[in-house]
């Protein structure tokens, strides 16, 4: 006559509630009492990764690095010529492409050298069967500082660091993956509209080609110039910032490199 | 005073209240279970891989993108610095965050629901217990047996404390059961880490330590346990003081809602910290998340709870054995 | 017969500064059935929930079987079986289901005492359906058979007529009698209705704004004197001349007087009417009810 599905059901909710106590108690125990104990990291852990590194290798695999360019700041679609590039390679092509999008706003090639340190980032440098870079424009512009005293005793110390940097990165690149083809993408003048345009263009030409030198020190780095493409309308391509490219601009860009890759 | 607690569950389970939470997780957990699985589906179209540390890396380019971003608030950077932090140390370490399996799927359904969810399921139970009884009138029946009246309110508490714990074993298993059949059971051996404290904004990693998934998962139960409990008790006590079933869970809905509001406004108005709303997410101080208001731990949290637990305990005790019956 | 299962002494209760029950004291002995008495509002449920331990009395005491309530809440209870207001119970469980749970909460109520008290209030083919099916008579039974569970020595039934149909109050009444008489329960029954309560009563108490007029019992209050009716035109010129010569026990609107009944007078005061110019439509002796000398207690006040 008695209901047993209520006995059951308390003695589980009796079990369960010691259970419960037993977590809680077991939670305050660690977090309150022992936490001045510094647990190392069981080294096995992290050495026991076998195999895992070879991922599924079908279709192309590229890379980007680099700073707002690779990012895409300023197209109103947010692809960037990145986005746009692996639109265009999907439509000429039925390989699956994959695209792994490491750009960092802002970074200088300082910074670049510094990320391209970290494990997860030279394991996928080693994967790549493309690496496009774009660097040195925030290295160069400072966020307009140089613009203020644009000499060449201002200027040179800056690029001298900056290529110094760059040929540790394409080292870096080279070592860890000897077959990829390495797109290095140049600087444009975005302040080609100012009145000192003649000037600024000679600073960027001449960082362009220091820069391009350092590419030719390796093999299979393609060195893309941009300059050219916003010679003339520059404020046509470039975004309301007046630094960074529009859609139009970054298409100029993706089209241009896409017509490099070819496979 | 089995017979007394026996007797609540029979009542508690012939109202139906116990099918309702059964039904209510049943329903919501697969739904919860495909949107996980859409989220994971899309991360890996748009990737383009399965890889977690692909995921992960993407995550940080993301986290640091944001960062660079001048138009966040220092508080809201403080945070993802700390996410930024912690997500670097989980790849430098070679420790997945989120095995997609039914363990990890059960860590985060409990981590999300800490806050309304589950709340909202325990006063189902809770605000109807007393009031149910004044409501139906059999509180006369209930308070003219030769049965003191603190101890009638207390077979009807610890009932509240079990109905709790069985609706979190519901809770647990069900999670675990149906995610299980979309992302696997794997993981419950999987190393997580736990231990971050956030000292004024840094993350300090120095008393960070490993746990496999199933004992965190424990710990995590029995903090949410607390947080159940103490919302029973405070649904409970409104249900005493209204004496209606719906004016008890309104005022208590209300109130959740007000602290889930709250907790992102918190930062700046230190003093809110005491509201016990804004200390529900005892669940991130495993997970070393930044708390609403800097300074807030999980000794802190648990001492507000208790003490806002402990005062409607004491307020129901104290009305019900006093007050005159209508 | 002598002992008194109930003893409550100046029971007052004020709620919000007004006094609900004023200084209320009466008895309840072994086996005798005590109505309480007193239109709606009078204060009857307030006593009533005083005397179960719902409501804390403002001051006075209130004995169970020698148990004081305050003190010894748990014995004095033991003693008691109650039903306030409707019996309500859980309709979501059966009528069985019910009284196990009832059961559960006194000391010792074996299976057969639960049996036993479902066939005293012939409820043995419907015990198992769910409350929420029954009929209110059947509620009101299965009420009074949870009141029973415990073997109580007194019987609160506050309104135990309520809402049930002639033969359902007959039944009741009869099942009351019955209780009290072969199981020497005492029973105190509260009512508005003055005939229930003259059927089913031993004695009765009447109250009225929270005082106790007057208790007495029922024989007692029926033997009394025999009442002269005058159905007169003009009442109140009637009313005058009449005051001189007799007592004045009740009066209605529509010309209605009640005055004590002299055999040796009666002609006399018949005379002064007529000559006074008072018209007399009826004149009749009849012994009164309850209900006339409850107008006469209250003073005109009417009972529903």
């Amino acid at each position: 006559m008695k209901d047993k599905g209520i006995s059951i059901l308390l003695s589980i909710s009796i079990l369960f509630t010691l259970v419960l106590l037993g977590g809680l108690s077991w939670a305050l125990k660690s977090y309150l009492f022992e936490s001045q104990k510094v647990v190392e990291l069981p080294k096995q852990l992290v050495e026991e990764q076998p195999g895992e590194k070879n991922t599924q290798k079908e279709g192309k695999f590229i890379l980007a690095l680099g700073d707002s360019l690779t990012r895409g700041t300023g197209d109103p679609t947010g692809k960037g010529y990145i986005g746009q590039l692996i639109d265009e390679l999907q439509s000429k092509s039925k390989e699956k492409i994959t695209l792994s999008n490491m750009g960092i706003k802002g970074q200088t090639s300082a910074q670049l050298l510094s990320q391209i340190k970290e494990k997860e980032i030279q394991r996928q440098m080693a994967e790549a069967d493309y690496i496009l870079l774009t660097i040195g424009g925030n290295d160069l512009f400072q966020q307009g500082q140089t613009l203020v005293d644009p000499s060449p005793t201002m200027i040179e110390p800056l690029q001298k660091a900056y290529l110094k940097n760059l040929r540790e990165i394409l080292q870096q690149l080279r070592t860890l993956n000897k077959d990829a083809t390495i797109f290095m993408i140049g600087l444009y003048n975005p302040f080609s509209y100012l009145d000192d345009t003649l000037h600024t263009s000679q600073i960027v030409r001449e960082w362009n080609y220091q820069s391009s030198e350092v590419c030719a020190e390796f093999p299979l780095i393609v060195y893309v110039p941009t300059f050219d493409l916003f010679q003339l309308k520059a404020e046509d391509y470039l975004y309301s910032d007046k630094f960074h490219p529009n859609g139009e601009g970054y298409r100029l860009i993706a089209e241009r490199v896409a017509s490099l890759i070819n496979w | 005073m089995i017979k007394l607690i026996y007797n609540e569950m029979l009542k508690l389970v012939r109202k139906k209240r116990i099918l309702v939470i059964i039904l209510i997780v049943a329903a919501l957990i697969p739904l919860f279970t495909y949107a996980q699985y859409k989220v994971a589906q899309t991360v890996e179209e748009k990737l383009g891989t399965t890889d977690w540390r692909a995921t992960l890396q993407q995550q940080i380019i993301d986290t640091q993108n944001r960062l660079s971003s001048s138009r966040i608030s220092d508080e809201w950077r403080k945070q993802i610095e700390i996410r930024l932090a912690q997500q670097q140390y989980y790849l430098d370490h070679d420790i997945n965050p989120a095995v997609p399996g039914a363990p990890s799927f059960t860590r985060s359904f409990l981590d999300q629901a800490i806050t309304l969810f589950l709340p909202l399921m325990v006063m189902v139970i809770a605000a109807d217990l007393v009031s149910s009884e004044f409501s139906g009138g059999t509180i006369k029946l209930l308070l003219t047996r030769p049965i003191n009246r603190w101890k009638i309110l207390l077979s009807k508490y610890i009932t509240m404390i079990f109905a709790v714990s069985f609706m979190l074993l519901v809770v647990s298993v069900l999670s675990s059961v149906i995610s299980g059949l979309v992302f696997g059971y794997g993981g419950w051996t999987m190393p997580v880490i736990t231990g971050f404290t956030v000292e004024g904004g840094e993350l300090v990693t120095s008393q960070v330590s490993l746990l496999p998934q199933w004992e965190y998962l424990l710990m995590e139960l029995g903090l949410v346990w607390f947080v159940c409990l103490v919302i029973g008790t405070l649904s409970f006590m409104l249900s005493i003081l209204l004496r209606s079933t719906a004016a008890g869970m309104g005022v208590m809905l209300a109130t959740l809602i007000a602290g889930a509001i709250l907790t992102n406004m918190a930062s700046s108005w230190e003093s809110a910290k005491y509201l016990f709303m804004l200390n529900l997410q005892l669940t991130d101080y495993l997970a070393g998340m930044a708390p609403p208001v800097e300074g807030m731990t999980l000794g802190f949290s648990l001492s507000v709870l208790s003490v806002w637990g402990l005062a409607g305990l004491l307020t129901s005790f104290l009305v019900f054995t006093k007050r005159d019956v209508y | 017969m002598s002992e008194e299962i109930l003893v409550v002494e100046n029971l007052s209760k004020t709620i919000k500064r007004k006094e609900i029950v004023k200084e209320l004291s009466f008895s309840l002995r072994a086996g005798e059935v005590f109505g309480f008495l007193g239109p709606n509002g009078a204060g009857k449920t307030t006593t009533i929930r005083m005397l179960v331990g719902l409501i804390k009395p403002t001051s006075g005491s209130i004995k169970i079987c020698g148990y004081n309530l305050a003190t010894h809440f748990k014995e004095a209870l033991n003693c008691l079986g109650c039903i306030v207001e409707n019996p309500e119970l859980y309709p979501y469980l059966s009528g069985m289901e019910n009284l196990q749970h009832f059961a559960r909460m006194l000391d010792h109520v074996t299976k057969e005492r639960i049996l036993e008290v479902v066939e005293m209030v012939g409820l043995e083919n419907r015990v198992h359906d769910l409350v929420k099916t029954y009929s209110l008579g059947m509620r009101q039974r299965l009420g009074i058979a949870q009141a029973l569970l415990g073997n109580p020595k007194l019987l609160i039934l506050d309104e135990p007529t309520n809402g049930l149909d002639p033969a359902g109050i007959r039944e009741m009444r009869e099942f009351i009698r019955q209780l009290a008489k072969t199981n020497g329960l005492s029973v105190l029954v509260s009512s508005h209705l003055l005939s229930e309560v003259q059927l089913l009563c031993d004695r009765v108490g009447i109250i009225s704004k929270g005082e106790l007029l007057h208790v007495a019992s029922v024989e007692q209050l029926l033997s009394e004197q025999e009442r002269l009716i005058w159905r007169v035109r003009p009442a109140h010129l009637a009313l005058q001349i009449l005051q001189g010569y007799t007592e004045i026990k009740g009066e209605s609107s529509d010309g209605l007087i009640i005055t004590p009944y002299e055999e040796e007078k009666v002609s006399l005061w018949n005379r002064v009417l007529i000559e006074g110019g008072v018209e007399i439509l009826e004149m009749h002796r009849r012994l009164p009810t309850l209900e006339d000398m409850f107008m006469e207690w209250t003073g005109g006040q009417s009972i529903d």
